[in-house]
């Protein structure tokens, strides 16, 4: 095994925080290599060092060449990729409007007389997603792909000729599992070719299942370096992670009342967004899990509920009244419904506003008088919420696009958690949290539910709906295709779910 | 290949800060408001050398404190829609509008001066709401709604003038209207004790600023404002009622520009159809020099009122050095040119010295 990159205690300080604190990482030719660590352990911040985002305030970059290993220091990404190493970031980073070919040429676009060559362009771009054996148009404008797909693209745009070196920094976030199988065939493909992989992730299983190696962070030190995978249990890894020994978290047990008057009910709703005769009740104290491939419509649904898409026919009853809600605010104010957006970058944050701005947004109306926002109650609610979600901060007057991409989730949930709602739709909330959180999320999601809220849940983690749920409603293609009693038993549950989702027609 | 020594259990809660962390700031030179306030004075001071009469109170320097005052507004007006990320082009039209309906009020009804300025404010905001509703209801860009808008007004106005009026202004002089123009508080005394010679236009500003400050600092609507020129989606998604805000942040533009138009009519001493013509690159001069961002979502009252300051002293300067019209706005522009660069300089420098020195 060749060592082809390595990094000597590299060391990155961003106000109020040490992001990376001597944090090394080796990588060998042809393997998979994990990359892990909570929320903010600096796992995203290393790679952006390797690839010339930022420069590290100490250490060194060693990169394997013709005689022996060179130090190597990258000024822009685009040294880096020139170098062999290439990068898919945490954050999509394509242009919408742009095709396919053009996204995937954009660092060296190919030209001619001073012009960009058309058809080397797309005759490049095929080129590389062959090299991945993927079939997608290199017309198309990348706002058409599914998010697997682009995916893939970002991959491709990754890769030049002479790559050894591809960084992914959670890639499978927001995909669906058969998604993600998919990717790591790529990924196994591209390992055997002889490229180093790294593989950040906080899908545990995924990572046993394709990495050799793995690197631990904590808190932006490396715990573990480049150990063999094998030679680890998960939860062996996830005390390197937490840095103690981590004891499983046991949910509530909770009971609900099926008498209860009902919180939110769907009565045959159909809606401009191509929803048909949709039906489903949620009690307080009830955790109604929605369940469906990415596509099926649940966000859709959630958001065709607080009036961004129109209700075409049928009913939506609030506490047993007909209810026709106009936008957010009046979800919020007149029916105290809050919405958790599963789009945090694009929907759900405020990224250059302080931390502060952002949670308190759904309250300012509560905590202003004359018109005039308090600041010190402001200042305490904010205080309150980042203590209780545990967000890793250095102060909350910082901006909320400097948070690791965990601990922004957080503050998206903060906000409707300050805004006391009675019914919650929660929509993906653990996609890219950490273990520890995740258990910390599910037994906060419990709890609210404990306290009486009634929470519609969607997520496409299926061990996430069948640990939280009390019901699983199944959407496929804008319907419910069936809904099942949850008995928190995996196998059977996770088995008569995909029957719903694959359509076969007996339902529980 | 090694496993870092075992480390005790920390039991350190996911909030707190990782070890090691310590903070850093830029440098204070990085603030760009400093920036503005170090040019500010060198230019005062190489004005006053090169012509005394820079500092001659009665001269220059209240002539010049009334010019910011109005400037002042201006780049505030402009300011209220920056806050959304957007545009209003038509800021000098909607204060010529604004002074139309003063001069009118004035000439045709009697009225007092307060009394016509808050016809003119009201006549303001509410052509600056409507660029607001079309804005939010069409969704078509800002800058393409008030350009349009801009363009109506110009040809309305004129046919206003013409029809009220000799076709260029009121004749018309409401009372305190002079004394606006002509006194500062130097002319009011209580016995021995009497006031600076400051203009009695300059408190309008100070009521202006310290307004749009409060709004944007403070009030939940100004927050609201900002919040919706950060992220128009999430702002939809975390129950703000963007249309709303959006109209909003127009009428206040619309306001503003009328309070402009007034305060220019009172240095003028005349409510003519030429006011607001000067003011449409102003507007933007002044908030851009002071550190607002044309995206939206972040705006700076202070760096608003020295942006306004260093134009016009720039202006003064120039002209009383006796520079010809021609020459007074190739300088102008040559200087605020060489201004944004050296603000975009110590941005680069500061930004890199923070990254080495850490
Ligand atoms: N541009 C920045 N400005 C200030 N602080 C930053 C910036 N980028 C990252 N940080 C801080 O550095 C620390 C490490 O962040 P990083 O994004 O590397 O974490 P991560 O391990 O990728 O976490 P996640 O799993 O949540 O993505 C965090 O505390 C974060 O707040
Ligand atoms: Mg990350």
């Amino acid at each position: 095994m060749s060592i082809v990159l390595s990094a000597e205690k590299l060391v990155k300080t961003f106000p109020g925080v040490r992001a990376l604190d001597q944090a090394t990482l080796t990588l060998t030719a042809g393997s998979v290599h994990a990359l892990l660590g909570e929320n903010g352990a600096g796992k995203s911040t290393l790679i952006k060092l390797l690839t010339g985002v930022y420069r590290p305030d100490g250490g060194r970059v060693l990169l394997a060449g013709p005689d022996g290993p060179q130090e190597v220091h990258f000024g822009s990404p685009q040294d880096a990729q020139r170098a062999g190493v290439g990068v898919v970031h945490q954050e999509r980073n394509l242009i919408p409007a742009f095709s396919v070919a053009e996204n995937i040429c954009l660092q060296h676009l190919p030209r001619r007389k001073g012009l960009v060559d058309r058809a080397r362009v797309r005759s490049e771009a095929r080129r590389c997603l062959e090299l991945l054996d993927v079939d997608i148009d290199p017309d198309t404008p990348v706002s058409r792909l599914s998010v697997a797909q682009m995916q893939l693209v970002e991959i491709a745009k990754a890769l030049s000729a002479d790559s050894k070196v591809l960084l992914l920094d959670e890639p499978t976030a927001s995909l669906t599992g058969d998604e993600a199988d998919r990717l790591y065939a790529i990924v196994r493909r591209l390992r055997d070719q002889g490229h180093a992989v790294v593989l950040v992730s906080h899908k545990l299983e995924e990572i046993f299942a394709v990495a050799d190696t793995v690197t631990v962070l904590r808190d932006g030190r490396s715990v573990a370096e480049a150990e063999p995978l094998a030679r680890h249990s998960r939860d062996q890894i996830v005390d390197l992670m937490v840095g103690r020994a981590y004891q499983e978290v046991r949910l509530p047990q909770r009971t609900v009342d099926p008498s209860a008057e009902p919180a939110l009910v769907l009565d045959g709703v159909s809606t401009s967004a191509g929803h048909h005769d949709v039906g489903l009740t949620v009690r307080p104290g009830e955790i109604l899990g929605l369940y469906g491939l990415v596509g099926a419509g649940r966000s859709e649904l959630a958001k065709a509920l607080l009036g961004l898409e129109q209700i075409t026919a049928g009913e939506v009853r609030v506490h047993g009244k007909t209810a026709r809600i106009r936008d957010v605010g009046d979800a919020l104010r007149r029916h105290r419904i809050g919405y958790v957006t599963e789009n945090r970058k694009e929907e759900g944050l405020f990224l250059d506003q302080t931390i502060a701005r952002n949670i308190a947004v759904t309250v300012w109306r509560r905590l202003s008088r004359l018109g005039l926002v308090r600041d010190r109650a402001e200042r305490a609610l904010v205080a309150d919420y980042t203590e209780r979600l545990g967000i890793r901060l250095a102060s909350p007057d910082q901006l909320a696009g400097q948070l690791s991409g965990g601990n922004q989730q957080k503050v998206s949930l903060a906000k409707w958690l300050a805004a006391d709602c009675d019914i919650l739709i929660i929509d993906e909330p653990t996609v890219g949290i950490d273990v520890r959180t995740k258990a910390a999320f599910h037994e906060l999601i419990a709890g609210l539910a404990e306290q009486g809220m009634a929470i519609l849940l969607i997520s496409s983690d299926l061990p996430e709906m069948i640990t939280l749920a009390d019901r699983i409603a199944v959407m496929r293609d804008f319907a419910v295709a069936g809904e099942l009693v949850n008995d928190h038993e995996y196998d059977r549950m996770s088995q008569a779910v995909i029957r719903l989702i694959h359509g076969s027609q007996e339902a529980a | 290949m090694r496993t870092a020594s075992p480390q005790p259990p920390t039991a350190s809660a996911p909030s707190a800060a990782p070890p090691g962390a310590r903070s850093r700031v830029l440098p204070f030179w990085a603030n760009p408001r400093l920036g503005l306030v170090i040019v500010i004075a060198a230019l005062v001071a190489l004005f006053s050398s090169l012509s005394p009469a820079f500092l001659d109170p009665k001269l220059t320097l209240a002539p010049l404190q009334a010019d910011v005052s109005v400037y002042v507004v201006v780049g505030l007006a402009q300011l209220a829609v920056l806050s959304l990320g957007h545009m209003n082009m038509a800021v000098g039209r909607m204060a010529a509008l604004s002074t139309f309906a003063m001069g009118l009020a004035y000439d045709r009804l009697g009225v007092p001066l307060l009394v016509g300025l808050a016809i003119g404010l009201a006549v303001g905001a509410a052509i600056g709401a409507l660029a607001g509703l079309v804005i939010a209801k069409t969704g078509v860009n800002s800058f393409v709604v008030t350009l349009a808008l801009d363009f109506g007004l110009l040809g309305l106005v004129t046919i206003l003038y013409t029809q009220a009026t000799d076709g260029v202004a009121f004749a018309v002089k409401p009372a305190g209207l002079a004394e606006l123009r002509f006194d500062t508080f130097a002319d009011y005394c209580a016995g021995e004790l009497c006031g600076p010679r400051v203009p009695l236009v300059v408190p309008f500003a100070l009521v202006a600023a310290l307004g749009v400050g409060l709004l944007f600092r403070f009030a939940r609507l100004g927050r609201e404002i900002l919040m919706t020129g950060a992220n128009p989606v999430a702002a939809e998604l975390s129950g703000i009622p963007t249309h709303r805000r959006i109209v909003a942040a127009h009428a206040t533009s619309g306001l503003l520009a009328a309070l402009a138009g007034f305060m220019l009519a009172a240095n003028n001493g005349a409510f003519s159809a030429s006011i607001g013509e000067s003011f449409l690159l102003p507007s933007f001069l002044a908030p851009v020099l002071g550190g607002t961002l044309l995206a939206g979502g972040a705006v700076s009252v202070l760096g608003t009122v020295l942006g306004a300051t260093l134009t016009q002293v720039i202006y003064k300067g120039l002209n009383l050095l006796q520079f010809s019209l021609e020459e007074l706005k190739l300088y102008i522009g040559l200087v605020l040119l060489a201004a944004l660069s050296l603000d975009r300089l110590r941005a680069v420098l500061a930004e890199r010295r923070a990254v080495s020195s850490s």
